[in-house]
């Protein structure tokens, strides 16, 4: 008898601790802060921890070659003594410029060649598998081409930067013009809308996402756009000076530019995706 | 017979799709309606009555024929008329206000003034507190209030509607018929309105126009003496089950006899 009070109780009690359970429904503190950066925070740790493994293999498990390869605390050493030095921003400097008039000059040329493609049938139809098979091929193969026709300054990797660039934007703006909602049209004109009016208020809303979504390819193409042309032929800049530790064996410094370059992609292409987010909230429904 | 409000008279059009044989979409085909009726279009699917309805409408031209509306010939996009589309045609990236504020700004009216201009008609279709939503966080019943409310505010003296409740679910369809009577009774305007749906027609019009099929004609023209203000009730009546089984005995012929799948 007493035995089922107390089996009572201790249920009674574990109705308790559920009810006390639910009423967290509502998160709070560091539950809360996990339940909204979950992402963030399992991305994290996943780097952290490469890192980490990275360190450890490198320090007990196989022994150090210097030659070889090099480790994560010596690495950002390494970088912190060139941002010190001032070298690094020089040379994020000197490959900016042709990055920013390359990929410029490829927003510029491939959006209205892409938007025209869209918009007249023949010339779609002309330019398409000409440029596909461009789109398509390993374009940074001619850089010794681009390099030996227009020098080893800024203009040589500009423009190998361009061709490479160039192609997404030409593409998607082309995609996004043929997915024009014919209807969209239809109701814009039955309202007394006119051609001006309809590039405004149709064309240039639905192109936009595409155009935005082709720049996300492109950065990354225009990285290495960069680290080619400066392999190539260059005195000073990212690719140069990457090529130039790897060949001193200062590989600590080397990789540190990599890191470098990792970080600086990633930035390019979240901060795309924040800014498709931020400026299209109707593509969330579609 | 006076003179109609809309009158078309010998309506032709052909038109080749690409790679296809030409179709003959309609043929003679003429119809009058008064000011201030509403009538609707009903035809076995393909006969032409969406293509007729955007050729009044003025985005196709015709191969021939005559069409006026208030003694004025149609030959382009007007501000008297105004389609309700069945996909509704809401711009994706416009809110609400700015979706049914898209005629006035066509014709180059201030932003202020559109507000105050659309602000009547989002609490005439029940939009009221919707103003800021996208059409993707709408219902589609939402979304076409948002189309007639689109239409609306254009002030045309005629409203085309092309099968306007045929992607709605059927309780919301229901709804919707119901909230088009009372804003046809607020609005007053002239409704043409194309269904292919017989209950549809009898319940909304007062004359129901039954095409046949493709090359599209009036086969016939049926009146709907029902009194208004209608409601739900009225459906269930031996009257409207007749007028139903009357629409029905002359359309069936021109589904029957179509033979092969249609397109």
């Amino acid at each position: 008898m007493n035995q089922a009070v107390e089996q009572a109780a201790e249920r009674a009690g574990k109705f308790d601790g559920l009810e006390a359970a639910m009423e967290v429904d509502e998160l709070t503190g560091l539950a809360k802060f996990y339940d909204d950066w979950r992402r963030v925070i399992l991305g994290g740790i996943a780097v952290a921890l490469f890192f980490v493994f990275w360190e450890a293999l490198l320090t007990w498990g196989i022994p150090l070659n210097k030659f070889i390869i090099s480790k994560p605390s010596l690495i950002f050493l390494g970088l912190y003594r060139d941002m010190e030095s001032g070298l690094i921003w020089r040379d994020l400097v000197v490959s900016g410029k042709p990055l920013f008039f390359g990929f410029g000059a490829a927003i510029l040329v491939g959006v209205p060649v892409g938007v025209v493609m869209g918009w007249r049938v023949r010339v779609g139809y002309s330019l398409d598998p000409l440029l596909t098979a461009l789109y398509a091929s390993p374009l940074v193969a001619i850089a010794p081409l681009v390099i030996i026709f227009f020098g080893v300054g800024i203009s040589g990797k500009a423009i190998l930067i361009f061709v490479l660039c160039v192609f997404p934007f030409v593409f998607n703006s082309y995609s996004g013009v043929r997915s024009v909602d014919r209807l969209l049209v239809n109701t814009v004109r039955s309202f007394g809308g006119g051609e001006l009016a309809l590039y405004r208020i149709v064309l240039v809303p639905t192109v936009l996402p595409f155009v935005i979504a082709g720049a996300r390819y492109a950065i990354g193409r225009g990285l290495i756009g960069v680290l080619v042309g400066e392999f190539f032929a260059a005195s000073e800049g990212v690719g140069y000076r990457i090529a130039w530790y790897g060949d001193m064996y200062v590989l600590d410094r080397m990789f540190g530019y990599i890191l470098m370059l990792m970080v600086i992609a990633v930035i390019f292409t979240e901060g795309i995706r924040w800014a498709e987010r931020t400026a299209f909230p109707w593509r969330v429904g579609m | 017979m006076a003179v109609q409000y809309i009158e078309a008279k010998d309506v032709n059009l052909t038109f080749t799709p690409p790679n296809r044989m030409p179709v003959t979409a309609l043929q003679g085909f003429d119809i009058a309606v008064g000011e201030g009726e509403f009538v609707s279009i009903v035809g076995p699917s393909g006969c032409g009555k969406s293509t007729f309805l955007n050729v009044l409408l003025g985005l196709i031209k015709p191969n021939s024929g005559e069409m006026a509306i208030n003694g004025n010939r149609v030959s382009g996009p007007g501000r008297d008329r105004a389609m309700v589309f069945q996909e509704f045609g809401l711009l994706p990236w416009r809110t609400v206000q700015d979706n049914i504020a898209l005629a006035p700004e066509l014709r180059g009216v201030g932003k202020r003034q559109r507000r105050e201009l659309c602000q009547g008609f989002i609490d005439m279709v029940g939009l009221s507190g919707f103003e800021a939503h996208f059409p993707h966080e709408l219902s589609g019943g939402m979304k076409q209030r948002v189309g007639i409310a689109r239409a609306l505010v254009s002030d045309p003296d005629v409203l085309l509607m092309d099968e306007p409740f045929a992607a709605l679910d059927a309780q919301t369809r229901d709804i919707m018929q119901a909230e088009l009577l009372r804003i046809w009774s607020e609005a007053k305007k002239t409704v043409l309105f194309v269904t292919h749906q017989i209950e549809e027609a009898v319940y909304l019009s007062d004359r129901v126009i039954v095409m046949t099929k493709r090359p599209g004609r009036t086969k016939t023209i049926i009146d709907i003496p029902l009194e208004r203000p209608r409601d739900y009730e009225m459906r269930v009546t031996p009257e409207f089950n007749e007028l139903k089984l009357s629409i029905w005995n002359q359309l069936k012929d021109e589904i029957d006899t179509q033979g092969g799948p249609q397109i």
